[in-house]
């Protein structure tokens, strides 16, 4: 079975008295362990998609199946335990709190699955060594650069071990080198650790990372190919 | 869970570590709102229990026979009240001792001395009423009474005042130009407050009184007494034995079976009871105004959580999209409401013990009695208005949607 299976997705918003089709019909399936890039102008409902598949979002209409969780018919308010487990998630913006130590912010997904204290400092350190990281794990989000941040925010999507990564314009913020770095971490978490990752991006170099590459227009797939 | 727990309110103290300033602006109200719960409550307290003193004191027992202030207009020769009264009330079943009572402010001198004190003209039963203590000599006998004899039992403060060092058994001191002989010095009693303050006065036979001073009061018996102090025996059978004293005065004063007293018997216990329920409005009162200044001090804590839900709304996505639950966000917030007015609270017992007690120490006439209980339950109050005033503010941070939240800019 797939790990991520959508059948005939369809979002629909209400915008004053317009009503806006974000995404018409969208089936798609991804397996364990690819790297996706999802592409499309703003407005194609990329955006829509993916939170619907970060179980942030549910659909108008279509079933979405997250490695054997039936997500549609689940209530919202229960989505919480399965993007806890299921998926790590890396903004484009860091979404790191502030005030908070690196090691904190790793540790914090761990909260709130009722993880010992204990477990979740090692726990978050391992993760910060996997990001390379772990010398700077008592610093603020602000004493670091922004580099630095996202790969705070790579190691927090790791620390439960979820087997899926969201990434949305992951590198939206980042300086070339930079970029380049993450980047390399992503593939890195692909290769050796398998695992699935799914990454939003408008620029064409990003989306050359990834094996499959899917396309975006007005609420639709238009094409989706897997390179060799 | 604990770790959970404890990682919650973690965050939420660190929430208030980031806002010192607007932190404490927000317990303020709840500060005042409890230091004055507590002083409030303390002078109440203090209040109830030295009126009660003073009424234990005073005797629960006794009870006044006077002519009333605001006379019935109807009444058309109104006795006055006389020994012919004091004798008939004696011999009332259940009464232990009645007392003629008069007094007035005298000058007297001793010497080069000269004050102005209280006496009070009496008979020997006014010792079997009070619970005075005799210091020095005697006090006058039934025979002092009888014979008109000038003596005087002075009161501890007023030997003090008069005679200093020397020994004033014996002594002749001089009340209105009439010379009287010191027979006795009494214990000081400590009592004041409501009826006659023996330390501050002077005991004479009544008989004495009459016919000596200068007061208006002439020898006949008959002639008006300021009141007539009476002893019952037992103080839960008073009503029976304010009526047989009632029938007997009406008897002395030839009244006739329909017609209304010409007099007045009041009992302690009445005033007990009037006494108790005004100091019952005033805990009402006090009460009230406690609520009120934490009722203002919880819309503060709600008022800046309101602020703090809404500034923190991106981070509440992410918590969100990283597992937090509606439940972990809610007790988060609720947690920092309550963080927040317990601080209050806390400096508000600590500020209200301190005036408290500065009452307490330094204050004679406003009476100030801090109890443990009162500190518990302003205390607890405080954290019930953290909880009240933060749970809509919190369960609105927890109805936020992770996508909603998360675009908020």
């Amino acid at each position: 079975m797939s790990l991520i299976e959508t059948t005939d997705l369809y979002k629909t918003y209400a915008i004053g008295d317009v009503q806006v089709h974000a995404l018409q019909g969208v089936s798609i399936s991804i397996e364990r362990g690819e790297f996706v890039a999802v592409m499309g102008p703003s407005g194609s409902g990329k955006s829509t998609f993916m939170n619907i598949l970060g179980c942030l979002d549910k659909p108008t209409s279509g079933k979405y199946i997250l490695d054997g969780i039936d997500v549609t018919s689940t209530e919202l308010s229960k989505l919480a335990g399965v993007r806890n487990r299921k998926i790590g998630f890396v903004f484009q913006g860091f979404n790191l709190i502030s005030r908070t130590t690196a090691l904190e912010n790793v540790e914090l997904p761990m909260v709130y699955n009722h993880t010992s204290a204990k477990e979740r400092k090692e726990k978050a350190m391992e993760a910060l060594k996997a990001v390379g990281l772990e010398q700077r794990a008592y610093h603020m989000p602000n004493q670091l650069s922004g580099g630095q941040q996202q790969r705070v925010a790579i190691a927090r999507s790791l620390v439960c071990d979820a087997p899926i990564i969201f990434a949305d314009e992951p590198t939206g913020n980042l300086d070339t080198k930079m970029s380049i770095e993450v980047m390399d971490l992503f593939t890195r978490l692909n290769k050796e650790m398998g695992k699935t990752i799914i990454l939003i991006t408008h620029e064409p170099d990003i989306a050359e990372y990834a094996g499959r590459l899917i396309t975006f227009r007005d609420g639709k797939k238009i094409s989706d190919e897997v390179k060799k | 869970m604990i770790d959970t727990f404890l990682s919650i309110l973690r965050i939420s103290l660190k929430a208030i570590m980031a806002n010192k300033m607007r932190a404490a602006l927000t317990s303020l109200g709840i500060v005042i709102g409890v230091a004055a719960v507590i002083t409030m409550l303390a002078v109440g307290s203090g209040t109830q229990q030295s009126m009660n003193d003073r009424f234990s004191r005073f005797g629960t027992n006794t009870l006044y026979l006077r002519q009333p202030w605001d006379l019935d207009e109807s009444i058309s020769s109104p006795k006055d009240i006389t020994m012919d009264d004091v004798r008939a009330v004696r011999k009332v079943n259940g009464v232990v001792a009645a007392a003629p009572y008069i007094s007035s402010s005298f000058k007297v001198k001793y010497g080069i001395t000269s004050t102005s004190i209280d006496v009070l003209a009496t008979d020997t039963d006014i010792f079997n009423i009070y619970d005075w203590q005799l210091e020095n000599g005697r006090t006058f006998t039934e025979r002092d009474v009888e014979t008109y004899a000038q003596v005087a039992v002075l009161g501890a403060t007023v030997a003090e005042t008069i005679f200093n060092d020397v020994d004033p058994l014996g002594k002749t001191v001089i009340f209105n130009e009439i010379p009287f002989t010191v027979i006795g010095v009494m214990k000081k009693s400590g009592q004041g407050g409501f009826g006659f303050d023996m330390d501050e006065g002077t005991l004479i036979p009544y008989t004495t009184g009459k016919v000596k001073m200068d007061t208006g009061w002439n020898n006949s018996d008959r002639r008006a007494l300021d009141r007539v102090i009476i002893r019952v025996e037992d103080i839960n059978d008073i009503e029976n034995t304010k009526e047989a004293i009632s029938n007997a005065v009406r008897n002395t004063h030839k009244i006739h079976p329909l017609g209304k007293d010409d007099f007045q018997l009041d009992d302690m216990a009445s005033w007990i009871e009037e006494a108790k329920a005004a100091s019952k409005t005033m805990s009402i009162l006090l009460g009230v105004i406690g609520a009120v200044s934490l009722l203002v001090g919880g819309i503060g804590v709600m008022n800046i959580m309101l602020v703090s839900v809404t500034e923190r709304t991106r981070e509440i996505g992410i918590r969100m999209a990283i597992g937090a639950t509606s439940a972990d966000i809610r007790l988060q917030f609720l947690a920092e409401a309550v963080t927040l007015s317990c601080i209050g609270g806390l400096i508000g017992v600590l500020i209200g013990v301190g005036i408290s007690l500065f009452i307490e120490a330094h204050s004679t006439n406003i009476p100030a009695h801090l109890s443990i209980i009162s500190i518990f339950i302003s205390f607890g109050f405080s954290a019930a208005t953290g909880i009240f005033f933060g749970f809509y503010p919190a369960y609105k941070a927890s109805k936020l949607t992770p996508i909603d939240a998360l675009r908020y800019e």
